[in-house]
């Protein structure tokens, strides 16, 4: 079990524990720790936003059931948990599998219908996240279920103590591991999209449809895959995040929004802004959080979007291409 | 399509849409009398919902902007209404006296805020009513709508727009009363009279019907004409001279006014205003009475809202699942009915068939069964 030090400042990305700032009467170490505490928030928003980085980024559909994805692969998690007492480590493949395979089922039967019709794809799926809310909702009931972290994972890491041996400074482990594990994960799909020749054929479809397709690549094949392996990346998201708070079918609504805005900042072209994006927002809000308050801090941060959408629609980390 | 030319001005009275428009706004005249205040203030709540969905279907259907942000304008709206039935509480009931609302004094205000304050007067609260819904949608359509940002993130910026306005809301206890909203609000009165609730209905009402034939005649004018031109292709459009931004900032702008008012409308008859209706939620369930309904319909929108409502509250006697049922039928509405269910009735029966004078009918039917 987590203790309630850990699993609180983790409750959502964004409403970090102010109280623990303002017990502090050191403000460099104060501000230390929110930066830490931003360090933890990056890892959350890496990790959603990369399943998304994936499906509107690099596929530009609008996925609306993104929160819904990470939903499913926490229920995953909670199952194998469940039924055969698995560490939460071993149930990430399967929660990767798992809402691939749902993904899969969901690119065949509604997204393959309207590409090219992004409106309609956004209105699909929320009509679809609706109901992936509502047929779990009927499976498990709207009840909370808990996920066990491993052992080995819970805990801080301090970084400064004072006299008496109580935290200054410190991190926890869990959330270093969301940070590790994320980037870990960026840094394969990284791989399988620059350093392999699947890759290579999704870039080729992106970029010109007809041409990758005259040239005898299998393009539903591709967009397929492509839609399955990012919804995958959500389930993974959803493993992990499992473990910080309960498990409950609403719960992928928190993180649509924080994960569409973590994209749209990066830039939608190159896969390595969705990390400048995640750095960008987490530690603007840890930092605003610290100077103000949480509420003002997400205020802003999403005030600044809106300003950055409208003279950069395509992202900060967009190389300028001529039409 | 026919009806893309129509812009020129009806001269000959359409005696189809008045007939069956007459007998429609008979049933709901009459429907008061004949039902119990439940169904009375689920109706009139429902005509509101469908109001919104006009004004929704107003940028949207015709103009082709996908807004989550329509709850945001009807909740700013509503919390105007909401101030002033407020802080119009007559004293006895009011457990701090007079002065102060009762979740300000929990906060620690000790006076009213100078901003809130001026709402105490039905003018002012009324001219909030518009006006603050007005003029942030107008903020925003004039940064939004002059830039190169295309459709799908206008609507990425409606839902950030929607997200943070919950999020400050809600933190702002002392002013807004925080998650709970305004609460304990004395009811709509006219000159130290309430308005029952048989009243607050035809005002309701009277409201819908001006929102719709208003909505109707806008879009059947030159007006509505560049609209729908500007859904169907912009460039050329701006290529004809015409300021597109400025067009899609004015609907916008009247949209969100359209929207306050209802929100204004609704607060008397709910007895209560919450960030729950700014959040993105409430904001999708907008689009989807507009999707459901048809897009650029008018009617659609507002038939859907009711439809849904009342089976919904039928549902909910039965079932908890009852969202996973709007999920599934937006999805096979989006899917396979793209123009939404108003697009399954005949064509006859259509509104821009309908409201066609009888010659123009005769006419059209004479090519269709030449061609």
């Amino acid at each position: 079990m987590l203790d309630s030090a850990l699993s609180l400042p983790l409750w959502q990305p964004f409403l970090l524990a102010q109280e623990e700032a303002a017990t502090e009467t050191f403000n460099a170490v104060a501000l230390v720790n929110q930066t830490l505490n931003g360090i933890g928030i990056i890892g959350i928003l890496l990790l959603t936003a990369l399943g998304l980085a994936i499906t509107f980024g690099v596929m530009r559909i609008i996925n609306l059931a993104h929160g819904e994805f990470i939903m499913l692969g926490a229920y995953v998690t909670f199952l194998m948990q469940d039924w055969f007492g698995l560490d939460l480590l071993l149930t990430i493949p399967f929660a990767f599998l798992g809402t691939a395979i749902i993904g899969a089922i969901t690119e065949l039967t509604i997204i393959r219908r309207l590409y090219g019709r992004p409106l309609e794809t956004l209105l699909a799926t929320w009509g679809l996240s609706i109901v992936l809310q509502g047929v779990v909702k009927l499976i498990f009931t709207a009840q909370l279920k808990y996920v066990r972290a491993p052992a080995y994972l819970s805990g801080n890491i301090m970084l400064l103590t004072d006299d008496a041996g109580s935290p200054l400074v410190a991190i926890s482990y869990y959330r270093m591991f969301i940070v590790l594990i994320a980037l870990a994960l960026l840094g394969l799909t990284m791989y399988l999209f620059y350093g392999t020749p699947w890759g290579r054929n999704v870039r080729a479809v992106t970029q010109n449809r007809e041409m990758a397709k005259c040239l005898g690549i299998n393009t539903q094949m591709v967009d397929l895959i492509t839609f399955a392996y990012g919804c995958g990346l959500a389930g993974v998201a959803g493993s992990v995040i499992s473990a910080l708070k309960s498990v409950a079918p609403p719960m992928g609504q928190d993180y649509l929004v924080d994960a569409w805005m973590v994209v749209v900042t990066g830039g939608v072209d190159k896969l390595i802004g969705v990390l400048a994006g995640s750095v960008l927002i987490g530690e603007a809000n840890a930092i605003i959080a610290y100077l103000l308050n949480d509420p003002v801090a997400r205020v802003l941060v999403l005030a600044a979007i809106i300003v950055l959408i409208r003279y950069r629609p395509e992202g900060l980390f967009t190389v300028q291409k001529r039409a | 399509m026919t009806d893309a030319v129509m812009g020129f001005r009806q001269t000959t009275f359409p005696l189809k849409l008045a007939l069956i428009g007459g007998i429609g706004l008979l049933i709901f005249v009459i429907l008061p009398f004949v039902v119990g205040d439940f169904q009375i203030s689920l109706m009139s709540k429902l005509l509101l919902f469908g109001s919104l969905a006009i004004s929704l279907d107003l940028v949207w259907g015709f103009t082709g902007i996908l807004s989550f942000a329509h709850g945001v304008f009807f909740t700013l709206g509503g919390y105007a209404m909401a101030y002033y039935l407020k802080l119009n509480l007559s004293a006895e009931n009011n457990t701090y006296g007079i002065a102060l609302p009762d979740f300000m004094v929990w906060n620690g205000l000790e006076t009213l805020p100078w901003f809130i304050a001026p709402l105490q007067y039905f003018p002012v609260a009324i001219a909030a009513m518009i006006g603050v819904p007005a003029l942030f949608a107008f903020i925003i359509g004039s940064f939004i709508f002059r830039s190169k940002v295309s459709g799908v993130y206008i609507t990425i910026i409606t839902l950030a727009i929607s997200s943070a306005l919950t999020t400050f809301f809600v933190s702002q206890q002392a002013y807004t009363g925080g998650t709970n909203g305004i609460t304990d609000i004395s009811s709509l009165s006219f000159f130290g009279t309430p308005i029952p609730l048989v009243g607050l209905y035809f005002i309701i009402l009277a409201y819908t019907v001006l929102v719709l034939a208003f909505s109707w005649w806008l879009t059947q004018s030159n007006f509505g004409l560049i609209l729908r031109s500007i859904n169907e292709n912009e460039k050329r459009i701006a290529f004809l001279g015409y300021d597109v931004a400025r067009f899609k900032i004015f609907i916008w702008t009247l949209s969100a006014a359209m929207a306050g008012i209802a929100g204004g409308l609704f607060v008397p008859l709910n007895k209560f205003i919450s960030p729950v209706y700014l959040a993105v939620a409430f904001g999708t369930q907008v689009v989807i009475w507009v999707a459901i309904g048809g897009r650029g319909t008018l009617i659609g929108p507002l038939v859907a809202a009711i439809l849904l409502g009342q089976v919904q509250n039928a549902a909910e006697k039965v079932t908890q699942d009852w969202q996973l049922i709007v999920g599934i039928l937006l999805l096979v509405v989006v899917l396979f009915i793209p123009s939404g269910l108003m697009s399954l009735l005949p064509k006859q029966f259509s509104l821009s068939e309908l409201s066609k004078p009888s010659g123009a009918l005769r006419r059209n039917s004479v090519k269709n069964a030449s061609q």
